[in-house]
């Protein structure tokens, strides 16, 4: 269900030419990576999609050449004297190499952070997606879950029920695991906390929303905190349309239902897009004005209760080899890095690094909203997610812990494509199944088994 | 047509480059940036950022962990250029060679060899930088005409440098008086270098400067502009 009714012929080349000439009047930091890359091929070698493939137009450089080159054309002297000779040229028309090369880049930001001139490609990427979105390009797979988030608020178009019944099921579990009441608080009023997850971490993946309930009931806080029947998926699709619009309506929900709980603390949970959309974007930007509680992170906050001695651990539960993928979001985007390596590390009893790591970490293959785009699914596994499968292999982890519901869809396929001999997790997971309740850790349960 | 070039070619490049740069500089600052672009690890929000700048733009840090032989011969090659420029200094005045002196240095003997070794060492950084974008295929295809363009009329104007620091005979003197006058606007009876090589060198440098304000080689401003945008937290 395309939103927008889709350009084409003269009037689509004439409306891409316009909206690159835009750049001229900012973003300050594309002006600049138009007129200043000195291209020197730095980013290429550290992009995870040329070492899939190191096919041209998956050089990072020319794929933001078809912006730059047409901004060179239009907007500077050099560009419209020497014309091709300085990789300066208008539009050439072909909508769908357009629209393909910018859904190749994962937005990983890696470039950037080698690049000798801090030049993002992910910039120039998103703007090249937003220009598709604005003329109706963008691709149906990602529309769908824009769409679909804007109607239910979440990406899933789950009904309140739907998640109430997920949230009793896993109570129902903690009762099994550990033979005590342990709640998760939904729709709270006056509550402190406002815990906001990724939806996969109550549908697919629920143990790290477990974890969350068994931190805050060890620490007597769990009338403290609460979820929303309809705020339970931070994920926001607008970050990888391009689409501001969209993201903002996407977001404006959550912050209202923050203020009508009443929540000091929006709680956001393991989600490197949201937290960084919530956090580095609508906080800092004061998208909606001075809010009245603080966007802060559950993996921050649980590695101070750990690191503070409030917690304890039966290490034995996790004895085999877990590492640790750093999602771009989190890691390079919103320097995040070291509480989950604490959490892991007090809740493991192998805890290794996978190298390199932290802000320099390889891309899952799956950024930038690629990893729910089933129709590149081959280029995912072969291409983006090559250097990343090189990597895990090396570390011999049998687990892996990522605080990602993208990134975790991205290595579920990679394991079965590959077949390759690992789990993949949240890093709360560990915690839950190994934190200690009145003595004692779980008995395990294998969630992800029982709910396939 | 020789008098135009040697009096008033230096002026309209000063002026293009100093307008040229100006404009871009201005247009660099008021272009509005919604919101802070931060890459981590980045300094503290409350930290100056002059010293992490400082360092990216003065040792490449970031070149060096990504690849280290184009480091080499990039940093090598913009650490000669910088002790080159200053050595020119010395040919626009006197004053270096006093100052020298008066330590009891022997002029002459610094300048042939520090100036000389730096004009071989930053011919083989030029080179290597012209081999490795024809050598690797992921420089190699994103390089254009304007690439090689500016690689060229660096290495061209550093070919005739090291000509008449190594080639014929180069008369200081006379270069010395021609750039006095030219600094103190005294058109009169000027004398001009005869030496067509110091020409050569000379228009080509212009060329590059003038160049400079509408090519990628404005980086060595924008440099400082990205790095503050990322380094904000």
């Amino acid at each position: 269900m395309p939103k927008k009714e889709r350009v084409d012929g003269e009037r689509l080349r004439q409306e891409v030419i316009d909206a690159v000439k835009t750049i001229k009047n900012g973003p300050q930091v594309l002006k600049l990576y138009m007129e200043m890359c000195a291209r020197c091929g730095t980013c290429a070698e550290q992009c995870p999609v040329y070492y899939g493939e190191p096919t041209k137009l998956r050089n990072p450089v020319l794929r933001s050449d078809l912006i730059r080159g047409i901004f060179k054309k239009n907007e500077t002297w050099t560009g419209k004297i020497l014309g091709a000779l300085d990789g300066a040229g208008d539009f050439n028309g072909d909508m769908e190499q357009f629209v393909n090369s910018f859904y190749e880049c994962t937005g990983c930001r890696r470039c950037a952070t080698y690049c000798p001139f801090g030049i993002d490609n992910s910039v120039i990427t998103r703007k090249g997606r937003a220009i598709a979105d604005a003329l109706g390009y963008t691709p149906a797979s990602m529309q769908r879950v824009v769409d679909i988030s804007l109607e239910t608020c979440n990406t899933d178009g789950a009904s309140p029920e739907a998640f109430k019944s997920a949230v009793e099921f896993l109570e129902e579990e903690m009762q099994d695991e550990h033979g005590i009441d342990i709640k998760i608080p939904v729709d709270v009023e006056g509550a402190e906390y406002f815990y906001v997850p990724p939806s996969g971490d109550v549908l697919v993946n629920p143990e790290a929303t477990t974890g969350i309930a068994k931190v805050f009931h060890v620490l007597g806080m769990q009338d403290k905190w609460t979820m929303s029947s309809k705020c339970f998926d931070g994920a926001n699709y607008g970050l990888f349309t391009g689409n501001d619009a969209d993201m903002k309506a996407d977001n404006k929900p959550y912050v209202e239902e923050a203020k009508r709980l009443g929540v000091k603390y929006m709680f956001m949970g393991e989600c490197g897009h949201a937290y960084r959309i919530m956090k580095m974007m609508m906080e800092k930007g004061k998208w909606w004005g001075d809010l009245p509680f603080k966007v802060i992170n559950c993996m921050e906050w649980t590695a101070e209760k750990i690191q503070a001695g409030m917690l304890e651990f039966d290490k034995s539960k996790n004895p085999m080899p877990v590492t640790y993928h750093d999602p771009c979001n989190f890691g390079r985007s919103c320097g995040i890095v070291e509480a989950p390596r604490v959490i892991l590390n007090a809740a493991c009893e192998d805890f290794r690094e996978m190298y390199p790591n932290r802000g320099e970490n390889w891309c899952c293959g799956g950024g930038g909203g690629l990893s729910a785009m089933d129709d590149i699914q081959e280029f995912r596994m072969n291409v983006s997610g090559r250097k990343k499968m090189e990597q895990v292999r090396d570390t011999n982890a049998k687990y892996l812990a990522t605080a990602c519901s993208n990134c975790k869809r991205q290595f579920m396929q990679l394991i079965e494509y590959h077949k390759a001999d690992f789990q993949v997790g949240g890093v709360h997971d560990m915690l839950s199944r190994s934190i200690m309740i009145d003595g004692k850790a779980a008995e395990h349960i294998d969630y992800v088994g029982k709910m396939d | 047509m020789d008098q135009l070039i040697a009096i008033g070619l230096p002026y309209v490049t000063i002026i293009i480059f100093v307008v040229g740069m100006g404009y871009r500089f201005r247009s660099w600052i008021k272009t509005p940036q919604p919101g802070k672009m931060t890459l981590f690890p980045a300094p503290p929000a409350d930290k100056s950022l002059l010293w992490p700048v400082i360092k990216e733009s003065l040792f490449f840090p970031k070149l060096f962990k990504a690849d280290r032989s184009l480091w080499i011969a990039s940093w090598i090659f913009h650490a000669m250029l910088a002790l080159i420029i200053l050595g020119h200094l010395r040919v626009f005045t006197g004053l270096f060679d006093r100052m020298l002196a008066g330590m009891g240095v022997n002029v002459e003997n610094m300048s042939a060899t520090a100036g000389g070794a730096a004009g071989i060492v930053i011919l083989v950084c030029g080179l290597m930088l012209l081999f490795r974008r024809m050598l690797y295929k992921r420089v190699r295809e994103i390089t254009n005409f304007s690439d090689f363009f500016a690689l060229l009329l660096v290495l061209a104007i550093i070919v005739t440098g090291d000509w008449m620091r190594f080639g014929e005979h180069f008369d200081l003197e006379i270069t010395r008086t021609y750039f006095a006058q030219l600094f103190t606007f005294s058109f009169v009876g000027m004398t001009l270098p005869a030496s067509g090589l110091f020409w050569t060198h000379f228009i080509l440098v212009q060329l590059l400067i003038i160049y400079i304000p509408f090519s990628k080689i404005l980086h060595f401003g924008g440099i400082f502009f990205t790095q503050t945008l990322i380094q904000k937290s």
